[in-house]
């Protein structure tokens, strides 16, 4: 890129050469061209070996089925989103109360947190099925497990961002007998928020991962359960479009926790974590 | 003498640091324990921390074996095998423009993508024996280990790499010498997030379907209502999710020592 920028270094720089176009373009096209490659050889393959649908259905197929079925799948979605994004705020809150308590009381922090960063360690997934003898196989017990796996990542951003705080700025407010609650509410916490937005992000895929696997393993409604049902039934077309309906939604939660935090990024000008 | 004042009292400090959590793990325990006996608690919705404890010494110890060996198999080679494909995928993408321009955007949008959503497509077309979970578990193991190992290969000093060229080393050496140590603190990073996904992705895999293994115990406990069996696979998933961490931990240590 700087090479051709070199050699056209002589043109107004309103006039952008073809090497330049190129360069522009390479960081977008390239994926999409590998991407496009990939889709093309699944339906040629997929045509010309005459694969049976049931086994690897072709691009095509998958995505007619998906729009013939997307009232089925939206309806199912929706559940699951919701349930994750309930999930998500209930993370958010423990996350961030947890998180200040911890960095507000050393003897909380030195007795409680080696712990949960122990149950980190541990796959917490295989706990779900605890989670429904104790809790039934309906909404409750997907939004409750999917809390235990999320709401980690938000305690530990929150406690790193509060950790984190310009000490200047904290003696500059303690000069002007500023009492530790105003230091917490207008130094600490804006100074933490580009943690925990980072923390809510990870927590945020987190959520849906709860929420697809305790449905795969007893739902009666949402994708991980739309999955489950149409791999049982050879329906392999549905639950490849299912799949895919379900990796967009769960990014699409992804996303509005970024677009949330760009939101916030720009009203109060945060420092960059 | 002075080493072992020294070595002594970094100790001394280590135990104390772990009290408080201990005391509080402790005592989690014992509110357990007095909660259940005193409230008559039935055993299927939550037994004691004594009864899954007994249940090691009882005949039922065996089966839980049994189902641990297949499971920590499966977890193991998936995340070796991860390892070994993240290795040479970040050395050609690091020494590749193309394959970077490529792969690297999609590597970074399937970070936030819920990977685990794949585990029955697996299922599918590998069966329900240890194809599918083992290939599961590589695929889930990768992704962190291959983000992390290049950026840490990208990240090298520049001024070392120019260096290290200027009096002619290869690009292997270079490759060898420089930026693989230096990618190594970033290797170790998305290999410890990998190592608690390699039982996780088994586990699910074993959740949708299997006829063996811990998470196939789990669930079938679960449906027979044995909830101290259940609770006890539990426990011996988080041990060997424990020792997988350590394992790595371990490994980073020695590598550390040996480099510096």
């Amino acid at each position: 890129m700087i090479l051709s920028r070199k050699a056209n270094r002589n043109s107004p720089p309103w006039q952008i050469g073809p090497g330049d176009a190129w360069a522009i373009a390479r960081p977008v096209a390239m994926p999409v061209l590998l991407g496009a490659a990939i889709l093309l050889a699944w339906q040629l393959s997929v045509q010309w070996l005459r694969l049976p649908p049931i086994v690897l259905p072709s691009p095509g197929n998958v995505l007619t089925v998906l729009v013939a079925n997307s009232p089925l799948v939206m309806e199912h979605g929706l559940h699951t989103v919701v349930e994750a994004f309930e999930a998500l705020f209930i993370s958010v809150a423990i996350g961030l109360s947890l998180g200040s308590l911890l960095s507000v009381s050393g003897r909380f922090r030195d007795g409680i947190f080696p712990n949960l960063v122990l149950l980190e360690l541990v796959p917490k997934i295989a706990l779900a099925p605890l989670f429904m003898i104790w809790l039934g196989n309906g909404e409750l017990s997907r939004i409750v497990f999917s809390v235990f796996l999320s709401f980690f990542p938000i305690v530990i951003a929150t406690l790193a961002g509060l950790n984190a705080t310009d000490r200047s700025a904290i003696l500059l407010c303690e000069s002007f007998r500023a009492s530790r609650a105003q230091i917490f509410f207008h130094v600490r916490f804006p100074y933490a928020l580009p943690f925990v937005f980072s923390g809510i992000k990870i927590g945020s895929t987190m959520s849906v991962i709860g929420i697809i696997v305790a449905e795969f393993i007893n739902g009666s409604r949402g994708l991980g359960y739309l999955v489950m049902f149409s791999a049982s039934n050879m329906a392999t077309p549905l639950m490849f479009a299912t799949t895919l309906a379900l990796c967009v939604f769960g990014t699409m939660v992804y996303v509005s926790t970024a677009v949330v935090e760009k939101l916030f990024a720009l009203r109060y000008e945060l420092p960059k974590a | 003498m002075n080493s072992v004042r020294v070595w002594r009292s970094a100790a001394i400090r280590h135990i104390r640091r772990a009290v408080p959590p201990l005391l509080t793990a402790a005592s989690v325990l014992v509110i357990w324990e007095l909660s259940v006996r005193l409230l008559h608690v039935r055993e299927a919705l939550l037994p004691a921390p004594t009864r899954i404890a007994m249940l090691f010494a009882s005949a039922e110890a065996s089966l839980i074996f049994q189902h641990t060996l297949p499971t920590l198999w499966q977890a193991v080679s998936g995340f070796g095998t991860a390892i070994v494909l993240a290795v040479l995928t970040a050395g050609a993408i690091t020494y590749s423009r193309v394959l970077n321009e490529a792969i690297y955007p999609y590597l970074i949008g399937l970070q936030v993508v819920p990977k685990m959503a794949l585990a029955p497509i697996f299922v599918l077309w590998l069966g329900i024996g240890f194809a599918s979970r083992f290939v599961f578990a590589t695929f889930v193991c990768f992704f962190p280990i291959v983000i992390a190992l290049t950026t840490g290969l990208r990240e090298t000093r520049p001024e070392a790499v120019l260096l290290a060229r200027s009096v002619g080393a290869s690009r292997i050496q270079i490759l060898r010498h420089i930026r693989f140590p230096f990618a190594l603190p970033y290797f170790f990073t998305g290999t410890k997030i990998a190592a608690t996904m390699s039982l996780i992705g088994v586990v699910i895999g074993e959740f949708i379907t299997s006829d063996k293994g811990l998470g196939f115990l789990i669930l079938y406990a679960g449906s027979h209502s044995n909830t101290p069996l259940m609770m006890a696979a539990i426990v011996v998933l988080c041990l060997a999710g424990l020792a997988i961490y350590g394992a790595v931990v371990l490994a980073e240590h020695l590598t550390r020592s040996r480099l510096s």
